[in-house]
């Protein structure tokens, strides 16, 4: 390649098979933004502490913004805007609880829960707490956030979603 | 930025192979935390980065060896230490310490090599595995070496590591019925990292301790042990009066170094607090 700059990566994007040039210093979040259009991870604090820049990448919640793009080739990504268009239990749940006031911060709790759950089907509110500790929303809503992780492991435990 | 490449090797010898011990543009990067804050901070300027994401399984896997000791592959990351029950099962102190370390997306991609390799002080493992008398398993283009953790901190982002030399696995030793814990002080959020962590561990022979390991981390350059505080409890009952004075001897023969996180005096108050602390956690422990 004549540009050491830029380089092509091939991955996976919410199932489905993608290139994409980038340059080099790209981030993840830069990668899904430039070159997809996609703006649900978004950097915040850029140090991974705040969690609104979170994807799911090879099954595990990582941050987008201290993952260089380079490094996703050959991997899978998945993403907030992954899915159906109908809400999932834990999009329903935030939502009824009113778990966020400026939803900045929504994909990455969203993305965080559901990991939570799958690894934890009912989790205490020490849990909860522990798990979603990287997690920042600077609108305050962390009461709300917690009724609605607990709603929506209530409901995921008795529906399919989950082997309990 | 500038420009810089990305080298994807998939052992680690060919990794060792393209490292230069005279460039320090030229690193290797396991997880990527510490070095992409370093990066978007302008901190450091990579010619080349050498992911180690490729390379051989083994380097992820970790187990119990058949001669009781535990091995844990460079590579594995700190969320499979947390959840490996068989680790939990050999030294608890490990997923006790995770529960408090920085949060799951750090701990899914973080590995233990990278987090002894990069010398940060303000770290919670080093201490916890120098309490541990774990030693790391270099390679290099010269061979294998073994070095106790407790001698792999030189100074402040500093290691004995050669500049083409990798940690290839860690090694505890069995544990026995040895006590162990961990604590740690934050001054922002709980999980933030530490202004000190206290790593101690111990065997009980009926109420007195015998052979402990007390070592304190994120106070200085490198993680410390306390010499004059485990002669303080060594074969001794832990008894209100001798907690006082083992805290009292941390304290007063810790040199403390001020960072954002604190100012020295401050450290050294920690010291004394957190040591009675770790103290009275171990004298509570039901094994």
């Amino acid at each position: 390649m004549t540009d050491m700059n830029k380089q092509t990566i091939n991955f996976t994007l919410n199932g489905k098979p993608v290139s994409a040039e980038i340059e080099i210093h790209w981030t993840l979040v830069d990668l899904l933004q430039r070159g997809f259009d996609l703006y649900g991870a978004r950097q915040s604090c850029g140090q991974g502490l705040c969690g609104c820049c979170t994807v799911v990448f090879n099954d595990k919640p990582v941050s987008g913004c201290l993952t260089l793009a380079a490094l996703v080739d050959g991997g899978t990504i998945s993403t907030i805007e992954n899915g159906e268009e109908e809400l999932d239990p834990v999009q329903e749940a935030f939502i009824e609880a009113g778990a966020f006031q400026c939803g900045f911060c929504t994909p990455g709790f969203v993305l965080m829960t559901r990991e939570l759950i799958a690894q934890n089907p009912d989790p205490s509110e020490e849990d909860i707490r522990v798990f979603l500790t990287g997690n920042l929303c600077r609108c305050g809503t962390y009461p709300q956030i917690i009724e609605a992780v607990k709603t929506a492991a209530a409901r995921m435990r008795t529906t399919a979603h989950v082997p309990v | 930025m500038t420009p810089f490449e990305i080298a994807m090797p998939t052992s680690l010898r060919e990794a060792t192979g393209l490292l230069d011990p005279e460039d320090p543009t030229i690193r290797v990067m396991s997880g990527g935390t510490a070095l992409m804050l370093m990066m978007k901070t302008d901190v450091f300027h990579p010619t080349r980065l050498i992911s180690l994401r490729k390379i051989e399984e083994t380097a992820s896997q970790m187990g119990l060896l058949p001669d009781g000791r535990f091995r844990i592959g460079g590579m594995c990351t700190l969320a499979q230490m947390e959840h490996n029950d068989d680790l939990a099962a050999f030294a608890p102190v490990i997923r006790q310490t995770m529960r408090m370390l920085a949060n799951v997306r750090v701990r899914n991609v973080a590995t233990i090599g990278g987090a002894l390799s990069h010398g940060d002080p303000h770290m919670d493992l080093p201490p916890v595995l120098v309490a541990l008398d774990a030693i790391a398993v270099t390679e290099g283009p010269e061979g294998s070496r073994e070095i106790p953790v407790a001698e792999l901190h030189a100074g402040y982002y500093e290691t004995v590591l050669n500049g083409d030399e990798l940690i290839r696995e860690v090694i505890i030793p069995a544990q026995d019925a040895r006590r162990m814990t961990y604590l740690k002080c934050t001054t922002r959020a709980v999980k933030d990292w530490p202004a000190l962590g206290v790593a101690l561990t111990g065997v009980f022979e009926g109420d007195t301790l015998e052979d402990p390991r007390l070592v304190i981390g994120s106070v200085a350059e490198t993680p410390i042990r306390v010499d004059e505080a485990e002669t303080v409890i060594k074969g001794r009952s832990l008894t209100d009066k001798v907690i006082r004075e083992a805290g009292e001897a941390a304290s007063a023969n810790v040199e403390t170094i001020p960072d954002e996180l604190g100012s020295a005096a401050y450290k050294s108050q920690l010291v004394r607090v957190y040591v009675e602390r770790a103290l009275r956690a171990v004298a509570n422990q039901t094994v």
